[in-house]
């Protein structure tokens, strides 16, 4: 049964992290008095990508071949131990909140190469855009959550969530809300989201992680698509079950499973939702007041994870 | 086990070996009759057996056994001089034997003949040096082994004579070390004076007999002096000046290695000898280790020469390694014995797991750029394509370096926050205060770290050429690329059995700690590093490895399936919006990490002039000059007055040297008569 869990866990993220996409987009449509594409939409590009031919750059090293379906290799593999539904353990025995964060710099790092490969200002200009504003948010992320970590006493993450949703007033704390509010920063960085990146511009000013991918066609450009929503969605998923546990299912009960699953999808359309406003009604940040943006959220964990000793608890 | 009558052989095997290796390259150059496999090939081959029986050596001491001491000599007063191979030194003996086994095998001869005999020699030497550092348990063959690294070492260092940057390097190199040695013998004659003898074991226990405050200064000491050799800020400036200079394989030895023999004289003589560090000492360590950290990390970012890079970067991991050794003596003064035992677990699993990445990083960088013709970043570019095998071994150590999940650096600093974590849920003491902002430093460091690496990596390696050199790179003989790919496997090898190594460095962690059960380390299952009381945090590298390699099987099974067979890729030129193709159109080194520089600048206070040398129009100029600088921050606000109050006091000193004879007579007479007068 743990294992079966496992498993669904890991299919739902990776099945529906497309759709997460799709549906912003069309909340964002209607914002705009506009239709829109269909929520689906995000499927068909993908698998119209993996059909065409596969264009690669003559500078292009052999890591420009693997790096693709490392990145795909990576970004499940954090699903594993990501608490989708349930807080039953199942693979946490294998990655924890450290391991999180180390994959997804090891999807940083494969991501900077593969765009350094061909050798373009396009490629140099994402990787150094990218690795410059990861270099901030990635620890912000981390303290954020270690900040839930130390309240735990563990770095697992179904430990705490677990705790998280044990302890009834604990998310009312300051901590609580400043690491919340930081790693929400964080969230919107690491997805490409504006006020940070847009991602429906190619507009080589702007640009950030659209510059990374300029130079990859065909069923390579496919993989890395699927694996940064997959990427974008375990993020979400750790902030909607880390941050704010309601609903995630202690035990493996199907009834309790049903409604965790309920739960997660409708804390993901909120977050569609606030994200989709966001996009309408802010415009995006010049690229380096984006610095100042994320070392916010870096001070701001910084304080959440002190404060409880300054508070004197 | 019939290796256990060999255990006392091992060491001798490897101090005769390496000392062959260091006369025989001397004595060929004197004899030309001499064949010439004996100039080159033959002690190259002696060296690297000798440093992989040390390797034996060292992982027999961490299996446990216990060699009766080799002594070597009748003795100064009375005392032999003793090698031996023991708990604390263990792991370190490991590293040196495995990173010198590598680097003796890499060596390549350059130049004349001569020089090239010289070099192997001197490099043969410094390995003796280091090994005998490591083993020495005599103060008097410790100090002359200490001293002959330093020299040794400064002499491969400055072996471009003709460059002013290597001469300048070798003279900080060997100002600082020399202020440390001093600091060392201060300490050590001081102790054995106490001791009335020059035996560690005799040390050792006069030391714990010493009252607290004067052990605490004998410490304090030690400290300093080993501090330089570790990198520590502020006493690093030496580093990321002398390491570069030296050929690839000597690099290798000097970052991978040295800079731990600073960890080991920590270790054996302000923790171990005294039975536990002074007051406060876990403090400084700690807030040391977070400045090393962030500024090595930072520095390392911004840094356009490759081998530099990897100099700064081993400043970083120096800080990471004292972060750790200070959190468990701050934890073990807590009372807090697993923690503190989860936290030099740390320092010392990163201690093997840097030395190991670090020095496969200096060798394939080093080949790389010896291939490409120039160290700076700008002038190199699209050598995986040329160099293959080097660039494999160079991708390795960069994502090791990079502290990705399942390769050396990880479980270290995944260590680390664990026993600051539990540590500070624990409350003990000062750790409330500093574990957050050490958690953060750490953080943040490993995040600058990637971005320099990237850059190392990904400018020297992919894309387009930048020069012509670069564009004729060739790779590495196969010798050569075979000793990188396999010596490659060691640091992953390392990462991905983390649980295992780690909970095999039970004999160090017991010498430092007792009572410290290091099978607590590793879960039943022998996969998951997992501290005892940690509730319930563990990762198991290997899994993660094998399902992410699982994972990008089944993608790439999919996508084949649903092509129904191999799919084609095409090769062709980058797509630059249709302007012609261009080299020079490419991000360099400077500008990928211009934005970290331009986040940093309050801290980093780079300079950068430009001026107009052709006006064009009004708004654009022709032609335009672009200097940028980054000052030497520590060099400028630290040394630089110290440096000029010494030569503002020698200045002042030589006015009394007239060169007149008779004044000279004065002094003599002024000198007795005052003498005289104190004396009566």
């Amino acid at each position: 049964m743990v294992t079966l869990t496992v498993v669904l866990q890991t299919v739902l993220i990776v099945a529906l992290a497309p759709l997460w996409n799709g549906v912003v987009a069309r909340l964002k449509a209607r914002l705009q008095m506009r239709r829109g594409a269909p929520v689906l939409q995000g499927y068909r590009d993908l698998f119209r990508l993996a059909g065409k031919e596969t264009v690669l750059s003559e500078q292009a090293s052999p890591l420009a071949r693997v790096a693709p379906y490392l990145l795909v290799g990576a970004a499940v593999t954090i699903c594993a131990w990501t608490p989708v539904v349930t807080t039953s353990p199942g693979l946490a025995f294998a990655g924890d909140l450290v391991m999180t964060v180390a994959l997804l710099a090891a999807m940083r790092v494969l991501l900077a190469l593969l765009a350094l490969e061909a050798g373009t200002t396009f490629g140099g200009m994402g990787a150094s855009r990218h690795l410059a504003l990861s270099a901030l948010a990635e620890p912000a992320l981390m303290l954020a959550v270690f900040t839930l970590a130390l309240n735990a006493r563990s770095t697992n993450l179904a430990a705490i969530s677990a705790a998280v949703q044990a302890s009834p007033h604990a998310w009312i704390s300051p901590s609580h809300l400043l690491a919340l509010t930081a790693v929400w920063i964080v969230v919107v960085s690491e997805t490409g989201r504006v006020p940070v990146d847009n991602p429906a511009t190619h507009l080589e000013l702007t640009m950030i992680h659209e510059g990374m991918l300029l130079d990859l066609s065909g069923h390579h450009l496919a993989l890395v698509e699927w694996a940064t929503a997959v990427r974008q969605l375990v993020l979400l998923t750790l902030v909607a079950n880390l941050f704010l546990p309601w609903g995630i299912a202690g035990s493996l009960a199907p009834a309790a499973l049903g409604l965790a699953l309920l739960a997660w999808l409708g804390k993901l359309l909120g977050f569609a939702v606030v994200v989709a406003l966001t996009e309408s009604l802010t415009a995006k940040m010049r690229l380096f007041r984006v610095p100042e943006f994320l070392g916010m959220a870096f001070l701001l964990s910084l304080i959440a994870l002190t404060s409880d000793t300054l508070l004197g608890k | 086990m019939s290796l256990t009558g060999l255990d006392g052989a091992w060491i001798a095997g490897a101090v005769w070996g390496l000392a062959a290796a260091t006369l025989l390259p001397a004595l060929a150059a004197l004899a030309p009759a001499l064949p010439d496999a004996l100039r080159h090939r033959v002690p190259r081959a002696l060296a690297a057996a000798a440093c992989g029986v040390a390797a034996i050596a060292g992982a027999r001491a961490l299996a446990g056994a216990a060699p009766p001491p080799l002594a070597w000599w009748p003795g100064f007063p009375g005392e032999p001089f003793t090698l031996a191979g023991d708990a604390l030194s263990a792991p370190f003996l490991l590293l040196f034997g495995l990173v010198g086994a590598a680097s003796f095998a890499a060596h390549r001869p350059n130049g004349t003949p001569r020089g090239a005999a010289a070099r192997l020699s001197l490099h043969a030497g410094f390995g003796l040096a280091l090994l005998a550092v490591l083993a020495a348990q005599h103060v008097l063959l410790f100090l002359i082994a200490w001293e002959a690294m330093t020299l040794l070492s400064a002499a491969l260092v400055a072996h471009e004579t003709q460059s002013l940057r290597a001469r300048s390097a070798t003279y900080v190199y060997l100002a600082l070390s020399h202020a440390g040695a001093a600091c060392i013998a201060l300490a050590l004659f001081t102790l054995s004076a106490k001791a009335n003898s020059f035996r560690f074991d005799a040390l050792a226990a006069a030391y714990s007999n010493l009252p607290a405050p004067e052990a605490a200064r004998l410490a304090w000491w030690f400290t300093a002096g080993f501090a330089v050799k570790l990198g520590l800020l502020p006493l690093h400036v030496w580093l990321p000046l002398a390491h570069p200079e030296a050929p690839g394989p000597v690099s290798a030895m000097l970052s991978g290695v040295m800079v731990k023999a600073g960890l080991y004289g920590l270790l054996r003589f302000a923790w171990q000898m005294p039975g536990a560090p002074p007051a406060g000492w876990g403090t400084v360590l700690v807030v040391a280790g977070i400045a090393s950290a962030i500024a090595g990390a930072l520095y390392a970012a911004v840094e356009p020469d490759a081998k530099r890079l990897l100099a700064w970067s081993t400043v970083k991991n120096a800080g990471v390694i004292a972060l750790a050794t200070g959190l468990s003596a701050l934890l073990a003064d807590a009372g807090q014995l697993a923690l503190a035992g989860v936290a030099m677990a740390a320092a010392l699993y990163h201690a093997v797991g840097h030395g190991l990445a670090k020095a496969l990083a200096f060798l394939s960088v080093g080949e790389a750029v010896h291939a490409g013709g120039s160290r700076h970043l700008d002038r190199l570019g699209g050598l995986a394509n040329r160099m293959p095998r080097v660039s494999l071994a160079a991708l390795v150590a960069t994502l090791s370096l990079c502290a990705l999940p399942a390769l050396p650096c990880f479980a270290g600093e995944w260590l680390v926050y664990q026993s600051l974590m539990l540590g500070y849920t624990a409350g003990a003491g000062q750790l409330r205060l500093l574990a957050p902002f050490a958690g953060a430093a750490l953080a943040l460091a490993t995040a600058l770290a990637v971005a320099a690496l990237v850059k190392l990596y990904g400018i020297a390696f992919l894309g387009r050429p930048r020069t012509e050199a670069a564009a004729a790179a060739h790779d590495a003989p196969r010798g050569t690329g075979l000793v990188l790919l396999s010596f490659a496997a060691l640091p992953v090898l390392w990462g991905l059995a983390a649980p295992w190594m780690a909970r095999s460095l039970a004999a160090p962690l017991g010498a430092l700690l007792p009572g410290f059960d290091a099978s607590s380390l590793a879960g039943p299952a022998g996969l998951m590093l997992l501290p005892e009381s940690s509730g319930g945090s563990s990762i198991a590298p290997a899994v993660v490895a094998l399902l992410a390699g699982l994972f990008a099987l089944i993608a790439f099974l999919w996508l084949r399936a649903a092509h129904g067979g191999r799919r084609p890729v095409r090769r062709a030129p980058s797509w630059t919006c249709g302007a012609p193709v261009d080299a020079r159109a490419q991000y360099t080194a400077l500008g990928l990490t211009k934005p970290l520089r331009l986040v940093f600048e309050p801290v980093l206070r780079a300079r950068r002039e430009v001026e107009v040398l052709e006006e064009g129009s009004p708004y654009f100029a022709r032609r335009l000059r672009y200097r940028s600088a980054l000052p030497a921050v520590f060099e400028q606000w630290l040394y630089r007055p110290f440096v000029q109050a010494v030569l503002w006091t020698s200045e002042r000193i030589r006015g009394l040297q007239a060169g007149s004879l008779h004044l000279y007579l004065a002094y003599l007479l002024a000198t007795l008569v005052a003498l005289l007068l104190w004396a009566r």
